[in-house]
C-alpha cells in the first residue's frame, strides 16, 4: 500500500511539472497567432484584420502571470481546454476527440501486434540457439530499428504508392467516403493503415525481438529450466510454460509502458501519411502557433504516458510483492 | 550492461530499461584498472565480433569522410544552380544532381558533418550531465539523491520527441550548436538513472571504503573511484544518446524544424520532399541521405549491441551444432 | 479601362450570371434543375484537417463559404482592371462626392430555407458587422458611418470621407446572412455555422462534411437557372503540400491551388492538367528605414541595381513566378498602369546593372574595404535578411540576392527562420533586411498603400499591419488619402504614377518577384476555366469569392 502511495504521490508531482512546462513554454516563447493566421491566407486579406484578430485571440492582454496560471490550472481541471486559434471557434476539445480516434486505432493496434509478433519470434530465436535465425536476427533487428520512420514511410509510399498503385498512402480513409459502420467504410479504413502501419511495424519489432530473445536466453541459463528438461519434458512446453513465462514478465511492463507512448509516438508516420490523428494536429498547431491546442495535445501525451506507467506500477506490485518492500 | 534498440525515432522505449539491467562492469577493482580491461574489451570486441567491427567500420567511414572533405573542400555544396538541374548519376555527379542545380554527392557527404557534430556533441554533453547528475545523487543521497531522482524520473517520463518538437517549433531555424543543447538538455535522464543505481550498488564497496578511510575528498573518490568502473556503461550511454541525437535531429529537420541553409540529411531530405523528389523522379534525392542516416545509425547501434553482447556472454552468438542440439538430446533421452 | 469603379455605374452588363438577366429560358426562379452533374475536386494544402465550420464573418472559415455558399453584393475582378458583376445587387452607385454608395439588391434570390433575401438581410449583415468589431475582419465600419435600407430594395451606405478603394471589401468581401436566422444567434462571434444557410450555388452541412473532406452540393434552387453545372464539389484537407501534390498528380483532383516545383516534369502523367499562375502581388525585400545605414537612399538604389531579379525569378522560383520591377506595378496583370517613361529615367527600371551599384556607393563616400566589402566611416555595408525558412523558394531567392549583393560588395547573411519567428520579426520592424509579401487587391494600389502607409506602421517593437520596412511620408500619405475620393480614372493614374515615383526614388522596399496564384486546372474533364484570354477571376480555390465564380463557369465534360 505505501508503495502504491508512494508511486501515485510521484504521478501528481510529474503531472504538475509536465503542466507547469506546458504554461510556461508558449510563454517563454515569441509568436503572436493573429500574425500566423494572417500568413495562412496566401493573399485576399486586408492587413486590418490584424487588430481584428489579435482582439479575437486575446494577444497582449495584460493580466498578470500568475492569475494566468491559476486560471489555466483551474481551465485544465475542469477540463476546459479553450478554443483552438488556427481553427477557431472550434473547441480543442473537439479537434483532440476527432484525432485520438485515429491514433489509439493505428498506432495502439500496431504496438499490441508489434509486441505480440516480435516476442513469439523472439522467443523461437533464442529456442533455436545457433539456428539460422538466431545468427541473422541481431544484426538485421538492429538495424531496422535505426531505420528513421519517415523515411522508411517515403519509401514505402514510392514503391507500393506512387509506382505499383496497390495501396493507399494519403488520409485515414477515402476522402469522398462517409464515416459510419459500413463494410465498405471499414474496409476503406484498413486499406489506408496498412502503409502506415507496416512502416511502424518494421521499425518498432525489432526491439520486442531482441529484449525478448536477450531475456530468454538468461532465463534458458536458469535452473528450473534445466530440471524441466532433467524431467523430460517436451520442448515445446519448456519453451513456452517454463522460459518464456519467466522472461515475458518485464517485457509485459514494458509493454505496459509502450501503450503510454502511443499517442506521442508516431507523429512523423502521421505527418508523411497525412493521417489524422494526435501528432498530425500537433505539427498542425505548431505551425500555426495554436497555443490551446498544443497545449492540449502535448498535455493529452504526457497524461497517457504517466497513466500508463502508474498502472504498470501497480501492476506489478500486484504481481511481484517484492516491489512493494523495495519501493 | 544495458541494452538499448531504439524503436525508430519514438520515445527512448522506456520497457528496455527494465530489461536486465545489472551492471556488470567493475565487479572487483583488481591489479589493472576497470577502465583499461573494459576498453580492452571492447577493443577486442571490434576485432573479433563481427557486429561490432562493422559498427566501427561505418563510424570510422564517416569521420573520415567528414575530416576529408573539410580538409579538400569543394565551397557552399548549397550554391543553388551550380549546376545544370536534374542530371543523372555521372562520374561528374556520382549521384547526379538535384532540381536545384545541387550536386547531390557532396551534399551528402558534406551533410555528414553537422550530423557527426550533433551525435558526438550530444552523446559526450548527456552522458557528461547523467555522470554528474546521477552520481552525485548516489554518492551525496539523503535529500540530494531525492531531489535528483525526482528530477531525473520527471525528465524521463515527459515524451520527449512531442516536446522537442514543440520547443524546436519556437526556436530559429534550429542550428546544430540550438540542436546539441536541445537534445541534450532534454535527453540525459535515461542514463543518469542507470549510473545512479550502478554507483548505489558501488557505494559499500571496500575499496570505496578504503579510499574514504584514506581521506580522500569525494570529488576524488568520484572521478577516480567511481567513474572507472562505469566505463562500459559510460561508453554505452554515449552510444545510445548519440544514435537518438542522429534519428532525433533529422527528424527534426525533416519536418523543417532545423536550420533550411545548413546542408545535413535531414535537411535534404526535407528539401527533397519539398521538391516532390519522388514525382519528378529524383529518387536518389531521398535514398541517399535516409541510407546515410540508416548507416550511421546502425553503426552507433551495432557497436552498442555487440559492447552488450561482450558484457553478457549468454548473448554471444553461439557456433551451430554446438550445445543445443546436444542438449535436446540429452533432455530427450534422459 | 484601368479604372477601379466607375461613377454612378448601373450595371446593365450582364456578365457571368447572365443567366440571371438574360431570358434564357421559360419559368420563374429555376426551380429543380437537377442537371447538375459531375464531381469537382479541389486540390489545395489546408495545413490541418477541416472543422467543418463556416462562419463568413470568421477568418479561418470566410474562404470556405463565401463565394459558394454565401455570396456578397458584387464581384470585383482583380485579374480583369477591377471589373464589376453583379452579384446579390443589382447595380450600385457612388454619389455625394463619393461618401455614399447606394446598392439595388436583386428580387427573386431565396435563402436556402426558403428566406427571399431583402434588403433588410444586407442591412442586417452590414450592422451585424458593426457590432460585432470582431467579425469585421476588413474593418469596413473604420470608414462606414451608416448602413440603412432605402425603399423597398435599396441599401444606402454612408461614408465619413470618400472611400471609393473601400468599395472592393464592402461589395466583394462580405456575405450577405439571413436576418432571420443570425440575429437568434446568441453569440456570433463564436457561431461555428455548421450548417450554413447562404444563397449561393452550393449548398454543405455538418452531415456532407468531414474532418478529411468538405462535400458541397449543387444547390437545386439557385437563382439562376441552369446552374451551377457541376453536381459536387469535394475538398480534401492536406496537412502538407508534399501530399496535396502528390494527390493531385495521381489524377485524383482537377483544381489544383499548389506550388510544384519543376512542374512540367512533375505533371507529365497528366496531360489534361493544364496551369496558369496570374502575378496579383509581389515579393519584396523589405530594407528597415529605422537603420541608420540602411536609411542612407544610396544603399537602398544600389541593392535595387544590384540585385537580378530574373535569376532570382528563375532559380527561385522555377519561372513560375515572374521578376518584379521596382515601380511594384505587377506586370501583366496591372501593366497599363506602369508609367514606363518615369521608371526608364532610373536605370530603366533599375534593371540588373551591379556596375552602376558600385558607383552609386562610390559616389555616396562608402570605400570599399580589403575584405570587399564597402564601409563608410568604418561601418561596414554587412546586413542580415531575414527569411521564411519553411518556403523552399524563398530561400532559394534569397541564397541568390545575397550572391548579388556580395558581388558589389554588401554583405548580406540570411537567417532561415520558423515560421513564427520571422513573421513575428518582419511584423515588428525587428529585422534589417526582410523577404516577405503583401496581398495587394484589385488593383496596384492596394499594395503601394500596404507598402507606403504611414497608418499601416507601427513603433519598432509593435507589429505594423503591412508597412514592415517603417515608410513615412507625409506627402505619400496625403496621395493615398486622395485616391479614395475619385472615381476618375486619369486621376487615379496620375497618383499612382506619383506612388511609383516614390518606389523609383526612395526605394524603401524592392521587389524581387511577384507572387502569383497557384492554380492547374483539368481540361478533360470541365471546361469554362479562367484562362489568360479569359480572366473572369482569380483562379485559384483559396481566392474568395472568386472561386465561386469559377464553380458558376465550370461545365463537366460529356
Amino acid at each position: 500500500m505505501r508503495f502504491v502511495l508512494r508511486r501515485l504521490g510521484f504521478f501528481l508531482l510529474t503531472l504538475w511539472a509536465a503542466l507547469t512546462l506546458n504554461f510556461a513554454l508558449p510563454r517563454l516563447m515569441p509568436g503572436n497567432p493573429a500574425v500566423a493566421m494572417i500568413a495562412k491566407f496566401k493573399g485576399g486579406v486586408s492587413p486590418q484584420a490584424l487588430h481584428t484578430l489579435e482582439v479575437q485571440f486575446g494577444v497582449n492582454t495584460r493580466h498578470s502571470v500568475i492569475s494566468q496560471y491559476f486560471s489555466y490550472l483551474k481551465d485544465v481541471a475542469t477540463g476546459n481546454f479553450g478554443t483552438s486559434l488556427s481553427e477557431y471557434p472550434a473547441s480543442v476539445g473537439h479537434i483532440i476527440m476527432q484525432a485520438i480516434f485515429w491514433t489509439l486505432g493505428l498506432v495502439g493496434l500496431t504496438t499490441v501486434l508489434a509486441f505480440i509478433f516480435g516476442t513469439l519470434i523472439g522467443i523461437v530465436g533464442a529456442w533455436r540457439r545457433g539456428g539460422v535465425l538466431d545468427s541473422v536476427m541481431p544484426p538485421v533487428f538492429v538495424i531496422t530499428s535505426v531505420v528513421p520512420y519517415f523515411w522508411l514511410g517515403l519509401v514505402l509510399i514510392l514503391i507500393f504508392g506512387v509506382k505499383l498503385h496497390w495501396l493507399p498512402y494519403i488520409n485515414s480513409y477515402s476522402y469522398t467516403d462517409t464515416p459510419g459502420f459500413t463494410l465498405s467504410f471499414i474496409w476503406d479504413v484498413i486499406q489506408h493503415a496498412i502503409l502506415p502501419a507496416f512502416t511502424l511495424l518494421i521499425t518498432t519489432i525489432g526491439t520486442w525481438i531482441l529484449t525478448m530473445r536477450n531475456t530468454m536466453i538468461t532465463t534458458l541459463a536458469d535452473d528450473y529450466v534445466r530440471m524441466a528438461r532433467a524431467k523430460g519434458l517436451s520442448s515445446r512446453r519448456i519453451m513456452f510454460d517454463y522460459a518464456a513465462r519467466n522472461a515475458i514478465l518485464p517485457n509485459l511492463t514494458g509493454f505496459a509502458m509502450s501503450l503510454g507512448f502511443v499517442l506521442g509516438g508516431a507523429i512523423l508516420v502521421e505527418y508523411v501519411f497525412n493521417y489524422q490523428g494526435v501528432g498530425f494536429w500537433l505539427l498542425a498547431a505548431v505551425n500555426n502557433d495554436d497555443y490551446p491546442l498544443m497545449q492540449a495535445l502535448f498535455l493529452l501525451i504526457t497524461v497517457a504516458v504517466l497513466v500508463a506507467i502508474l498502472l504498470s506500477d501497480i501492476a506489478t506490485a500486484i504481481l511481484d510483492p517484492r516491489t512493494r518492500d523495495a519501493g | 550492461m544495458a541494452m538499448i534498440i531504439p524503436g525508430g525515432t519514438t520515445e527512448p522505449a522506456v520497457p528496455i530499461e527494465l530489461t536486465g539491467l545489472g551492471p556488470s562492469a567493475g565487479r572487483s577493482g583488481r591489479s589493472r584498472s576497470p577502465a583499461l580491461r573494459a576498453l580492452a574489451g571492447m577493443g577486442k570486441a571490434v576485432r573479433s565480433n563481427r557486429k561490432a567491427s562493422w559498427g566501427a567500420g561505418l563510424l570510422l567511414f564517416f569521420c573520415l569522410v567528414t575530416i576529408v572533405t573539410a580538409i579538400v573542400s569543394h565551397g557552399n555544396p548549397n550554391q543553388t544552380g551550380q549546376f545544370k538541374v536534374g542530371l543523372g548519376p555521372s562520374w561528374h555527379h556520382l549521384l547526379g544532381t538535384n532540381g536545384n542545380g545541387e550536386d547531390l554527392f557532396s551534399q551528402v557527404i558534406w551533410g555528414a558533418r553537422p550530423v557527426l557534430e550533433i551525435a558526438f556533441g550530444v552523446g559526450l554533453a548527456s552522458t557528461g550531465i547523467a555522470v554528474l547528475v546521477g552520481v552525485a545523487a548516489a554518492y551525496l543521497g539523503g535529500i540530494w539523491d531525492n531531489v535528483l531522482s525526482l528530477l531525473t524520473d520527471i525528465l524521463l517520463v515527459i515524451p520527449l520527441f512531442p516536446l522537442l518538437i514543440v520547443i524546436a517549433g519556437y526556436l530559429n531555424g534550429a542550428s546544430t550548436g540550438v540542436m546539441i543543447a536541445v537534445l541534450t538538455l532534454t535527453g540525459w535522464s535515461f542514463t543518469a538513472r542507470q549510473l545512479r543505481s550502478q554507483a548505489l550498488s558501488l557505494r559499500k564497496r571496500d575499496f570505496l571504503e578504503a579510499a574514504r578511510v584514506r581521506g580522500e575528498r569525494p570529488i576524488y573518490i568520484i572521478i577516480v573511484e567511481i567513474i572507472p568502473t562505469m566505463t562500459s556503461l559510460l561508453v554505452a550511454s554515449f552510444l545510445t544518446n548519440a544514435l537518438y541525437a542522429v534519428l532525433f535531429s533529422s527528424s527534426l529537420q525533416f519536418i523543417g524544424l532545423g536550420d533550411p541553409n545548413q546542408v545535413s540529411w535531414g535537411t535534404m531530405l526535407r528539401a527533397a520532399e519539398n521538391n516532390e523528389a519522388f514525382q519528378t523522379g529524383q529518387t536518389l534525392w531521398i535514398i541517399a541521405p535516409g541510407l546515410c542516416i540508416v548507416a550511421l545509425g546502425a553503426a552507433f547501434a551495432l557497436l552498442n549491441y555487440a559492447f552488450d553482447e561482450v558484457g553478457n556472454p549468454a548473448l554471444r552468438p553461439v557456433r551451430r551444432q554446438k550445445q543445443p542440439r546436444s542438449l535436446r538430446r540429452t533432455s530427450a533421452t534422459s | 479601362m484601368r479604372r477601379l469603379i466607375k461613377y454612378g455605374v448601373v450595371l446593365a452588363s450582364c456578365g457571368v450570371l447572365a443567366a440571371a438577366c438574360s431570358s434564357s429560358s421559360s419559368s420563374s426562379g429555376g426551380k429543380g434543375t437537377s442537371t447538375a452533374s459531375g464531381v469537382l475536386t479541389i486540390d489545395n494544402e489546408s495545413g490541418g484537417n477541416w472543422t467543418c465550420d463556416f462562419n463568413p464573418f470568421n477568418l479561418s472559415d470566410i474562404s470556405f463559404s463565401l463565394g459558394n455558399v454565401y455570396e456578397p453584393l458584387v464581384f470585383v475582378d482583380t485579374l480583369n482592371d477591377a471589373k464589376t458583376t453583379p452579384w446579390l445587387a443589382t447595380s450600385y452607385a457612388w454619389s455625394n462626392g463619393n461618401k455614399t454608395l447606394t446598392f439595388t439588391i436583386r428580387n427573386g434570390v431565396k435563402f436556402t430555407n426558403g428566406d427571399p433575401l431583402t434588403a433588410a438581410d444586407v442591412v442586417y449583415t452590414f450592422n451585424l458587422l458593426r457590432q460585432n468589431k470582431t467579425l469585421d475582419i476588413n474593418a469596413v465600419w473604420s470608414v462606414l458611418s451608416s448602413v440603412s435600407q432605402q425603399g423597398s430594395d435599396q441599401v444606402v451606405m454612408q461614408f465619413k470621407a470618400p472611400a471609393v478603394t473601400y468599395f472592393y471589401y464592402i461589395a466583394d468581401q462580405i456575405g450577405i446572412v439571413d436576418s432571420k436566422v443570425w440575429s437568434k444567434i446568441s453569440d456570433p462571434v463564436k457561431y461555428p455555422d455548421t450548417n450554413p444557410i447562404g444563397t449561393g450555388p452550393y449548398e454543405v452541412s455538418s452531415t456532407t462534411c468531414t474532418p478529411q473532406n468538405i462535400k458541397y452540393t449543387a444547390n437545386p434552387n439557385y437563382w439562376v437557372k441552369g446552374e451551377p453545372k457541376v453536381g459536387t464539389v469535394n475538398y480534401p484537407a492536406f496537412l502538407t503540400n508534399d501530399t496535396a501534390n502528390t494527390f493531385l498528380s495521381a489524377g485524383n483532383a482537377q483544381w489544383g491551388s499548389q506550388f510544384i516545383p519543376d512542374i512540367s516534369t512533375f505533371l507529365k502523367a497528366q496531360p489534361a492538367i493544364k496551369w496558369w499562375f496570374p502575378p496579383v502581388a509581389n515579393v519584396s525585400m523589405f530594407i528597415n528605414l529605422k537603420n541608420p545605414l540602411l536609411s542612407n537612399v544610396a544603399v537602398r538604389q544600389a541593392m535595387a541595381y544590384a540585385i537580378d531579379r530574373q535569376k532570382a525569378a528563375s532559380i527561385g522560383e522555377f519561372g513560375e513566378e515572374p521578376a518584379s520591377n521596382q515601380t511594384g506595378i505587377v506586370t501583366p496583370t496591372f501593366s497599363s498602369w506602369l508609367d514606363s517613361s518615369q521608371a526608364a529615367q532610373f536605370g530603366n527600371n533599375y534593371a540588373y546593372n551591379p556596375k552602376k551599384a558600385i558607383s552609386i556607393l562610390k559616389n555616396a563616400g562608402f570605400t570599399m574595404g580589403s575584405n570587399g566589402i564597402f564601409a563608410k566611416n568604418g561601418q561596414p555595408l554587412s546586413f542580415t535578411i531575414i527569411n521564411n525558412g519553411g518556403f523552399s523558394d524563398w530561400v532559394n531567392a534569397v541564397n541568390v540576392i545575397v550572391a548579388d549583393l556580395k558581388a558589389v560588395g554588401i554583405q548580406v547573411t540570411p537567417q532561415d527562420l520558423s515560421q513564427t519567428t520571422y513573421q513575428d520579426k518582419l511584423y515588428a520592424g525587428q529585422f534589417q533586411l526582410g523577404y516577405g509579401s503583401e496581398t495587394g487587391g484589385p488593383s496596384p494600389y492596394f499594395e503601394l498603400r500596404q507598402w507606403l502607409y504611414s497608418a499601416n506602421s507601427a513603433p519598432i517593437g509593435t507589429p505594423a499591419g503591412s508597412n514592415f520596412e517603417r515608410y513615412a511620408s507625409t506627402a505619400t500619405d496625403k496621395l493615398i488619402n486622395e485616391y479614395p475620393a475619385t472615381t476618375n480614372p486619369a486621376t487615379q493614374q496620375q497618383i499612382v504614377d506619383q506612388l511609383e515615383k516614390v518606389m523609383l526614388a526612395d526605394v524603401p522596399v524592392i521587389p524581387v518577384t511577384e507572387s502569383v496564384d497557384w492554380f492547374q486546372y483539368d481540361t478533360a474533364s470541365f471546361s469554362g476555366w479562367p484562362t489568360p484570354g479569359d480572366p473572369y477571376a482569380q483562379p485559384a480555390a483559396y481566392n474568395y469569392p472568386d472561386w465561386g465564380q469559377v464553380m458558376l463557369h465550370l461545365t463537366p465534360a460529356k
